[in-house]
Order: C-alpha cells, then sequence, then structure tokens
C-alpha cells in the first residue's frame, strides 16, 4: 500500500556487466538475492539460451520480478560488486 | 472440505487420495517427458510470457483498473486447470495447500510412492541463492530430479526411506519451514514442501497479491487463554503475521483471518495452549479457503 502512494519502482540490471554469460556469473555471487529482504530478485538460465541449446548451463541471470514489494533499502545496490544494480523511480 | 477435496478427494482429503499418486497416472499423460522438460527450465517459469502476461511487476499488473482483473482471472484459472497437462511452459495445474506435520506423515507413511528423495528447494534457489536440501519427491520425479545436477545435494544420502523422509519433515517443520503439498501438473502428486514465506513462489501470489495459488489448510489454530502466559514465542514461529504479541493482557491474539492452519506455532508452545480444530467445525471460517 505504502508503494502505491511512492510511485513505481524500476530495477535495472545490467546485463553487460552481471549475466548473460559476460562479466560476472550470478549463480556465483548472489549478494543481491541473498541482502533482499521481501526478495524481490529472481535468478533464472536466460530465455535467449534455452531457445538456442535447452542443455546451455552457461547463460544465467537475475531479474527484478516482485517490484512494487521492493522497499527501496538500497541493499542490493551497495552489495553488488559489479556495480550492475541501479533502483529509480518517479 | 475444501474444493479440492470435493472434487478430487473421492470422500476425504484430497492429498490423502492415494490414487493420484500412482504411476498410472504418469504414463496416462505421458509425465516423464512432461515434467523433465518442465523442471530443466523451472526457473523461467516466471518471466517466459503465458497468455501475453509475465510475473514481472505482477504487483503493478495487477492495480491496473480492468485488465488487472482479468489478468487474477486468467492466471486463477491457469493454476487450478484440470485439463490434461500438455505445455510444460505453463504452471498450469499446480495448486497446492498448506497442512501440518501430521498429515504429512500419513502422506509419506501410506501414499507416497518409492523412491523418495529429498532435493535442493528450487524456490529458494531462484529466489535466494541459496541450496537447501529440505523439498520432498517421489516417484518419477524423484528419478527426473537425479538427473538435473542442481537439485542434488551435496551429502552423499538424498534417497531416503519412508522413516527417514518422516524424520527429515519433522526436523524441517520444528525448525520453522511451513509443510506443503502440490499438485504438479494436476492429477499427480509429487512434491511435499517445506516452504518459507517470502521465497516460496507458491506463497508469494497468495499473501502478497491474493491469487490462490495455495489453499489454506484444512485447519485453524485454536487458542486456549486460560494456559496462555505471553511469551511470544508462537509469534516468530508464524509467517503469515497472524500472531501478535499483547504485553497489556499478557497473551497472544490471533488474527483468525491470517492463519493459514500450519501449525508451527504449537511446536514454540511450551504450555501446549495452541491446537489445531477441522477448519469446516470453525464457525465463520468454513468457506476460508
Amino acid at each position: 500500500m505504502e508503494n502505491r502512494i511512492k510511485g513505481k519502482t524500476r530495477i535495472t540490471i545490467d546485463y553487460k556487466k552481471c549475466g548473460d554469460g559476460v562479466g560476472v556469473d550470478p549463480r556465483d555471487c548472489c549478494a543481491c538475492l541473498r541482502k533482499c529482504e521481501p526478495a524481490v530478485f529472481l535468478l533464472h538460465e536466460t530465455l535467449g539460451a534455452v531457445e538456442e541449446n535447452p542443455y546451455d548451463p552457461r547463460k544465467w541471470r537475475v531479474t527484478a520480478l516482485w517490484l512494487d514489494l521492493c522497499t527501496r533499502c538500497m541493499k542490493c545496490v551497495e552489495s553488488c560488486p559489479a556495480g550492475a544494480v541501479t533502483v529509480s523511480w518517479r | 472440505m475444501c474444493d479440492l477435496c470435493m472434487k478430487h478427494g473421492a470422500g476425504g482429503k484430497w492429498y490423502l487420495n492415494a490414487e493420484h499418486y500412482s504411476n498410472q497416472i504418469v504414463e496416462k499423460y505421458n509425465l516423464r517427458d512432461f515434467l523433465m522438460e518442465q523442471y530443466k527450465n523451472f526457473e523461467q517459469i516466471s518471466v517466459r510470457k503465458v497468455h501475453g502476461f509475465n510475473a514481472v511487476g505482477m504487483g503493478y499488473k495487477l492495480r491496473i483498473p480492468i485488465i488487472g482483473r482479468i489478468v487474477k482471472h486468467t492466471a486463477e484459472k491457469l493454476l487450478h486447470s484440470t485439463n490434461p497437462p500438455t505445455n510444460p511452459f505453463k504452471p498450469e495445474g499446480h495448486i497446492g495447500q498448506v497442512i501440518p506435520l501430521e498429515d504429512a506423515i500419513a502422506i509419506l507413511e501410506t501414499c507416497a510412492v518409492e523412491p523418495i528423495i529429498e532435493k535442493n528447494c528450487m524456490c529458494r534457489y531462484m529466489n535466494r541463492g541459496v541450496k537447501e536440501a529440505c523439498c520432498i519427491n517421489f516417484g518419477v520425479m524423484s528419478e527426473i530430479i537425479d538427473k538435473l545436477p542442481r537439485f542434488i545435494p551435496e551429502k552423499d544420502k538424498y534417497f531416503l526411506t519412508r522413516k527417514q523422509a518422516v524424520e527429515r519433515f519433522r526436523e524441517h517443520n520444528r525448525k520453522g519451514y511451513i509443510g506443503t503439498i502440490w499438485f504438479g501438473p494436476y492429477p499427480y502428486i509429487n512434491n511435499l514442501c517445506s516452504c518459507a514465506n517470502p521465497e516460496c513462489a507458491g506463497l508469494r501470489p497468495r499473501v502478497d497479491y491474493g491469487l490462490k495459488s495455495i489453499y489454506k489448510a484444512e485447519y485453524i489454530v485454536h487458542h486456549h487463554e486460560a494456559d496462555c502466559t505471553g511469551c511470544g514465542a508462537c509469534v516468530k514461529f508464524c509467517q503469515f503475521g497472524a500472531i501478535e504479541h499483547d504485553p497489556l493482557r499478557k497473551k497472544i491474539t490471533i488474527n483468525m483471518d491470517k492463519c493459514f492452519g500450519c501449525g508451527l506455532c504449537r511446536h514454540a508452545c511450551k504450555q501446549n495452549a495452541i491446537h489445531l480444530h477441522p477448519r469446516d467445525e470453525t464457525p465463520g471460517f468454513e468457506k476460508d479457503y
């Protein structure tokens, strides 16, 4: 309910720094997933990777899924070693 | 009795109907390939678009005036679907219920088909990046998990006997994990999970968005106020925020609307002041599943 007053949250993850087979492998790090209190993030295989080759285990990425539950505590931004997460809102 | 029991229970509780555990169902619907395909890409299920919608920013989509209602209705229809499973990329017919320790033990002792396996919880892996062995699988599902390395726990022994499975489940339940049983997909029951609230992909839509992705248990908590000393130990066991500590009266107050009937609070109570009663015998909560 509070978030409704605050407006929409937007969390972007720079996939050139983390995930998609380049930069940090999110499966080794998981810092944002573990720090986030409402568990907003999701760790998953990239959709493209599966359509090309269903057994490709290399391409994983993190997506911010339950955006409206974000409390904007900024723990994910602080904890990311690659500096790939940005949180913004209107 | 919830409507799952009415439709699939054969006179009792749906999860105690041994028909749903049988290998015949697997052969009938060719679920071996279906489940393999589904669990190979399980983590994608929330980001893959179904009917043009995925779960990214779900709360915002549900707040759009008319479209939000359509999204909710479609999602519920998909989860409650009783059609033969066809598309492994949809969470079709994946509906579950919270169960207390006693019912889980009954399932493990009488209904579950061997081999029984304990695997890494996929919800905790995809939402927290933590590998914790706490989901119990039966039958064909165990064979499938055995082929997917990321779900196999690091310890040597993950094939369990019935007795060991009961022991493990009891351990998880006492630790404070909610017992849940799942249709996955509809006519086949293969998962007995020990869930935690913000991580579980099945509890999240229900608790945060009011989607009926999981039913409340067949039981509801009853509190004997005379025995309660107000120590508040049960408060931290409730993952649904149904119990509050009232320091003035030196008691606890229970919000029955929020109670899912998992029975975890009983493990914390030293005075034995909390019991479970059947939900349909509790006035005002008969239809509240």
